[in-house]
C-alpha cells in the first residue's frame, strides 16, 4: 500500500500523482513501471490495476506518475487525494539500458515524456539531447524539468505554437543530419506511429534505439501472457510486462497494427 | 477450540486445503514466488501446456468489461518438453500439490501428454482442459459430451495420476457433459472455464480483441459458475472443484456451500497476487467462528 501525497492537474487531462512508496523508490530504475490500483477499496470495478511508468523518484521515498485521463480507470485515479492509500505493485519490467559514455537522444511524444524524465535525470552527466513534441504548446510536458537538468531541449508542436512547427521526427531528422556520433543511443516513448518513425531513422543510420512500449495488461508480472507484441523475427511474441516495457527496437515488429 | 481441518480429498488426490490457483492465471508458479507463499495453498495448477510450443493469438489479447476480463491468449505455452525441463524443477521444490493443465488438438495428443507426465516426479494430478474457447477446435471436445468422454477415457488409460476434467460453460446442459465425463472414469471435475464473450471499442469501431471473441472471467461470471457447480455436484458422484470469479473468502464459501470440494482462484490473482492467501485465511476464520470442523461441513444439503 502506498500513501497518496499529491495529485496535481498539470493541464486539462494530465495529472501528476505523487505516492509515498519507499521500497519502490529504492529499487526503481528509469523505464520501469508500476501496476496502480485505481478503484476505491471495497469496489469491484474496474477490476484491473493500470500500468503507469515511473515518471520520477524524489527524495524521501516518493515516486511520481504523470498520466493522462483517457477513460474510466484513469479518471478514477485522478479522483484520489492526499490521505488515500492505493495498492501499487512495482517496480516492474525492464527499463532503459544506459550505455555509459555514449551520447543520448531522448525523443518523447505527448505523454511519452513521462518515463523519459527519470532517464534524463540518471543521464545528468552525459551528453543528452531531449526532443519533445505535442499537438499544442499546452500539451508539451515537463519542458522546464528537462531544461533544469541542464540538457539541450528541442521542441516541436503540430500547430506551431511553440518550438518547431511540425513533429518530433522532423526535429530528430535535423539533429541526425549533422552526422551524429555513431555511438549515439536513441531512447523513445510516445504514440506507436511516432516510435516507428524514430526507429526507422535510427535503423537507417545504424544507431541503437530503445523503445518503451505499451500493451493492454492484466497482471503486469508475467502471469496472464496478455501483453503480447509481435517480434520482428517472426518467432512469436514479446511480453511487454516481463521482457519490456523497454525493448531494443530491432526486436519489435513495426508492421502496422491491424 | 479445535482448529478446523481444511484438508480435502479430490478423489485420490489429497489437498491440505481447498484453495488452488487456476491455470493460466499463475504462470508456472515461479513468477509469484515473492508475492505469495505458494506452500500455504492447497495447490497450483500451472499454465495449460500442449505437445508442441504454441505462440498464442495476435494482440490485443485482453479487454476489460464491467467486473470482468476478456482474454484470447490462445494457450501460448512452451510445450510439454520445455515445461518438464525448465519449469518443473522449480515446482518440485514446493510443498504443495502441483497439478498440470493439458490441452490437445486431438484425443491422441491428450493421451500422449498424459503418458509423458505419468511417473514424472513432482506432479500430483492432471487437469484436462477440454474447454478452451480461444483456439480453433478447442471448444468442440468441451461441448460434445461424447468427445469429452473420449478424451477422458484416453487420458485415464494413459496415466495413473488423478485426472481432473475441466468443463466449459459454453454448453446447453452442463450436467450431460459432466455425467459423460464421470462415467468415462474422471477422478474429478473442475468448472467453469471462461464464458465466451466479446467487446467492441466504439471509438475505434473495432472489436477489442484481435480474435473478436474471447473468454470472460472474473466476478462477472460468478453467478453462472455457481449455478453450474450446484447442478454438477447434484448430478455426478465424483468430487467437483469450483472456479469462476472467486475474489473473496465469501465467494469461495458460496462454492463450498454449493458442494464443491475445492476452489480455484483465477482472475483475482491477476488483480491482487496474494488473493488466494486472503481467501484461505478467510475460510479458516469463518469455520472457526462458526464451529465448523471440516470442509464438508460447509456443504448445504437442500
Ligand atoms: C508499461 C506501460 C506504461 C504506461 N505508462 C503510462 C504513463 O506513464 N502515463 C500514462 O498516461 N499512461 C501510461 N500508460 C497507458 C495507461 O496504462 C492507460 O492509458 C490506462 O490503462 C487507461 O486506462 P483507462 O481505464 O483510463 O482507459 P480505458 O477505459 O481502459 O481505455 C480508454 C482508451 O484508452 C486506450 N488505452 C487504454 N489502455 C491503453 C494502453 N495500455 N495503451 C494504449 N492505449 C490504451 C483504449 O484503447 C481506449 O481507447 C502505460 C501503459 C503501459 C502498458
Ligand atoms: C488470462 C487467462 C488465461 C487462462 N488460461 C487457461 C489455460 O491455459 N487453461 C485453462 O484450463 N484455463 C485457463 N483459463 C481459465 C481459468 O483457469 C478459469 O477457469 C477462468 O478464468 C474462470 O475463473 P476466474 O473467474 O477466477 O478467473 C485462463 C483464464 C485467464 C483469465
Ligand atoms: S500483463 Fe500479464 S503477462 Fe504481461
Amino acid at each position: 500500500m502506498a500513501d497518496v501525497i499529491g495529485q496535481v492537474q498539470i493541464c486539462p487531462d494530465v495529472f501528476l500523482l505523487t505516492l509515498r512508496a519507499d521500497e519502490i523508490a529504492e529499487a526503481a530504475s528509469p523505464g520501469q513501471f508500476c501496476m496502480v490500483e485505481v478503484r476505491s477499496h471495497g469496489d469491484m470495478d474496474p477490476l484491473l490495476r493500470r500500468p503507469l511508468s515511473i515518471h520520477r523518484v524524489v527524495g524521501g521515498g516518493e515516486i511520481e506518475f504523470l498520466y493522462r485521463v483517457v477513460g474510466h480507470g484513469t479518471y478514477l485515479l485522478s479522483q484520489h487525494c492526499p490521505g488515500d492509500r492505493l495498492y501499487v505493485l512495482g517496480p516492474l519490467g525492464h527499463g532503459f539500458q544506459i550505455v555509459p559514455g555514449c551520447p543520448a537522444i531522448l525523443v518523447g511524444g505527448g505523454l511519452g515524456s513521462a518515463p523519459l524524465l527519470f532517464l534524463a535525470e540518471e543521464l545528468a552527466r552525459d551528453m543528452v539531447t531531449v526532443i519533445l513534441g505535442a499537438p499544442t504548446k499546452e500539451e508539451l510536458l515537463c519542458v522546464e524539468q528537462f531544461t533544469a537538468i541542464g540538457h539541450q531541449v528541442l521542441l516541436a508542436t503540430e500547430d506551431g505554437s511553440m518550438g518547431r512547427h511540425g513533429l518530433v521526427t522532423d526535429v530528430l531528422s535535423e539533429v541526425l543530419s549533422h552526422g551524429p556520433d555513431p555511438r549515439s543511443c536513441i531512447f523513445t516513448c510516445g504514440p506507436w506511429p511516432m516510435m516507428r518513425a524514430v526507429y526507422d531513422m535510427a535503423h537507417k543510420r545504424g544507431l541503437s534505439c530503445q523503445v518503451s512500449l505499451e500493451a493492454r495488461m492484466a497482471c503486469g508480472i508475467g502471469l496472464c501472457l496478455g501483453c503480447a507484441v509481435r517480434r520482428q523475427d517472426g518467432q512469436g511474441y514479446l511480453h511487454v510486462c516481463t521482457e519490456g516495457p523497454v525493448f531494443d527496437a530491432e526486436r519489435v515488429s513495426w508492421e502496422p497494427r491491424q | 477450540m479445535i482448529a478446523p481441518d481444511l484438508s480435502t480429498n479430490i478423489g485420490p488426490l489429497r489437498l491440505k486445503n481447498p484453495v488452488l490457483l487456476a491455470s493460466g492465471t499463475c504462470g508456472y508458479g515461479e513468477e509469484l514466488k515473492d508475492l505469495l507463499d505458494l506452500n500455504q495453498l492447497g495447490g497450483i495448477i500451472v499454465k495449460g501446456i500442449s505437445i508442441r510450443p504454441r505462440p498464442g493469438n495476435p494482440p490485443p489479447r485482453l479487454a476489460e468489461t464491467p467486473c470482468g476480463l476478456l482474454n484470447s491468449i490462445g494457450l501460448e505455452n512452451i510445450g510439454i518438453e520445455r515445461f518438464i525441463r525448465e519449469k518443473l524443477p522449480w515446482l518440485q521444490g514446493l510443498k504443495t500439490s502441483v497439478i498440470v493443465n493439458i490441452f490437445g488438438e486431438s484425443t491422441g495428443e491428450y493421451a500422449e501428454m498424459a503418458r509423458r507426465l505419468d511417473g514424472v516426479t513432482g506432479i500430483q494430478a492432471i487437469e484436462v482442459n477440454i474447454s478452451c474457447p480461444n483456439v480453433d477446435g478447442g471448444i468442440v471436445s468441451g461441448t460434445d459430451p461424447e468427445a469429452a468422454a473420449g478424451v477422458t477415457r484416453a487420458v485415464k488409460r494413459s496415466t495413473d495420476l488423478p485426472v481432473i476434467v475441466k468443463l466449459s460453460p459454453n454448453v446447453t446442459d452442463i450436467t450431460k457433459v459432466a455425467q459423460e465425463v464421470a462415467s468415462a472414469g474422471a477422478d474429478a471435475i473442475s468448472l467453469i472455464n471462461t464464458v465466451l464473450g466479446m467487446a467492441i471499442d466504439v471509438r475505434s469501431r473495432r472489436p477489442c480483441l484481435a480474435r473478436i471473441f474471447g473468454g470472460l472471467s472474473g466476478p462477472a461470471i460468478k453467478p453462472i459458475a455457481l449455478r453450474m457447480v450446484w447442478q454438477v455436484v447434484r448430478s455426478v458422484d465424483i468430487p467437483v472443484i469450483g472456479i469462476g470469479g472467486i475474489s473473496t473468502y465469501e465467494d469461495a464459501l458460496e462454492f463450498l456451500m454449493a458442494g464443491a470440494k475445492a476452489i480455484e482462484v483465477g482472475t483475482a490473482t491477476l488483480v491482487q497476487p496474494s488473493s488466494a492467501e486472503n481467501i484461505l485465511a478467510g475460510i479458516r476464520t469463518y469455520m472457526e467462528s462458526n464451529g465448523l470442523h471440516r470442509i464438508g461441513d460447509l456443504h448445504l444439503h437442500i
